[in-house]
């Protein structure tokens, strides 16, 4: 027999056909039987339905409940995609934001390096111009001494005015940079006499003084001949028999010297002036 | 009438008292109210047919129950609970199709 076929023909449990026919084999009739066990079958029933009744509940209740469940996750699935697709396109401009940024900051620090290049340029330039930095290149070395027999006269040694002459004339003359005796003469510098020793940059110097020079090593003798300054020292060496000697030199080092400013402030190019 | 009075009770109690169903329970309990069903569509025929008996009922409710969420549990088990749960929904709902059907024969005579 076909599944379906006897699925619509034993619609309910054989056994109340089964149990029906003992019954009737037994010889009771079925009017008869029936009143007798009337309320107990009921009951029994009832109670079995009651049973039925309750299950269909609950599953009903359970079933809405996770629906309800499940519609209110849904509604927070969505508003957490939503929340979560403005801050992404939020965290998006913000990426673009940034990338501009970067690019800019990118710009301004190739403009700020070659700034910092030229600003280091100048400062070299700068330094070399204040003394303080170490320098070299041609130029003269002036050599000068008191007279071998200078004995107590004064006038018979070298005096700081003489060596005051004597860098005068070689400024005069186009040096760019001069030291005595390995001080390096700037804008602050001073060349005077303290005790018995002439004092450079507050460093006493020894005899002999040697003065060295950078300039054009061509011109500077000439030119330096022709100052005052010179003529003077020209005089000393005569009458008074300072010793000087100038020679050319093609290579000089001169030191840097370490001047320090206490009180002067320089005026920002820009601000209130 | 009695009987329905217990159905009525049994609803009634369930809305009351509204149990949780416990996490283990819940995928047989769709399938179970289904074999319930079944039961007692059976049920009201045979009484219809004048053969009802409450021993019967008893037994064959509570064997359908029993029967499909058992059958659910081993297709859970073996990895084709829905497809088995759904067999047994379709031969059911057969069931009860006719059953239903007979019952309205006997009411309403047509």
């Amino acid at each position: 027999m076909g599944l379906l076929a006897y699925l619509s023909t034993h619609t309910y449990d054989e056994d109340y056909e089964t149990v029906a026919e003992r019954r009737s084999g037994r010889g009771g009739s079925r009017e008869q039987a029936v009143p007798a066990r009337a309320w107990s079958r009921g009951a029994v029933a009832a109670v079995v339905l009651a049973a039925f009744g309750l299950l269909l509940v609950v599953a009903g209740t359970q079933t809405s409940r996770e629906a309800l469940a499940l519609s209110d996750e849904r509604k927070d699935l969505i508003t957490q995609i939503n929340d979560q697709t403005t801050a992404l396109h939020r965290d998006q401009q913000r990426v673009q934001a940034l990338q501009v940024g970067n690019r800019r900051s990118a710009q301004q620090g190739q403009l700020d390096e070659s700034r910092y290049r030229q600003l280091r340029a100048q400062v070299r330039r700068l330094s070399v111009l204040a003394g303080t930095s170490r320098v070299h290149g041609p130029g003269v070395a002036v050599v000068v001494d008191d007279a071998p027999n200078a004995g107590n006269n004064d006038r018979a040694k070298v005096l700081d005015s003489d060596l005051q002459r004597l860098v005068n004339g070689l400024w005069q003359a186009g040096a760019e940079a001069i030291a005595i005796n390995g001080q390096r003469l700037t804008s602050l510098s001073s060349i005077r006499k303290a005790g018995s020793a002439i004092t450079v940059n507050y460093h006493s110097l020894d005899r002999p003084y040697r003065v060295l020079a950078i300039g054009d090593p061509d011109t500077l003798p000439a030119r330096f001949a022709e100052t005052d300054g010179a003529q003077a020292w020209f005089d000393l060496q005569q009458q008074v028999g300072l010793r000087f000697a100038i020679h050319t030199r093609q290579a000089l080092a001169l030191p840097r010297a370490t001047p320090d400013l206490h009180y002067a402030r320089p005026v920002h190019e820009g601000g209130a002036s | 009438m009695i009987a329905i009075a217990g159905l009525v009770l049994g609803i009634v109690l369930g809305l009351v008292l509204n149990p949780d169903v416990p996490l283990w329970a819940e995928p047989y309990l769709p399938i179970a109210v289904v074999a319930a069903m079944d039961a007692v569509f059976g049920a009201l025929r045979a009484y219809l047919d004048g053969i009802f008996d409450d021993k019967v009922f008893v037994v064959s409710f509570i064997s359908n129950v029993l029967i499909a969420a058992l059958i659910v549990f081993l297709g859970d088990k073996l990895g084709v609970g829905a497809q088995l749960s759904t067999g047994v929904v379709v031969v059911l709902g057969i069931r009860i199709f006719s059953n239903v059907a007979a019952i309205r024969r006997h009411l309403f005579h047509a």
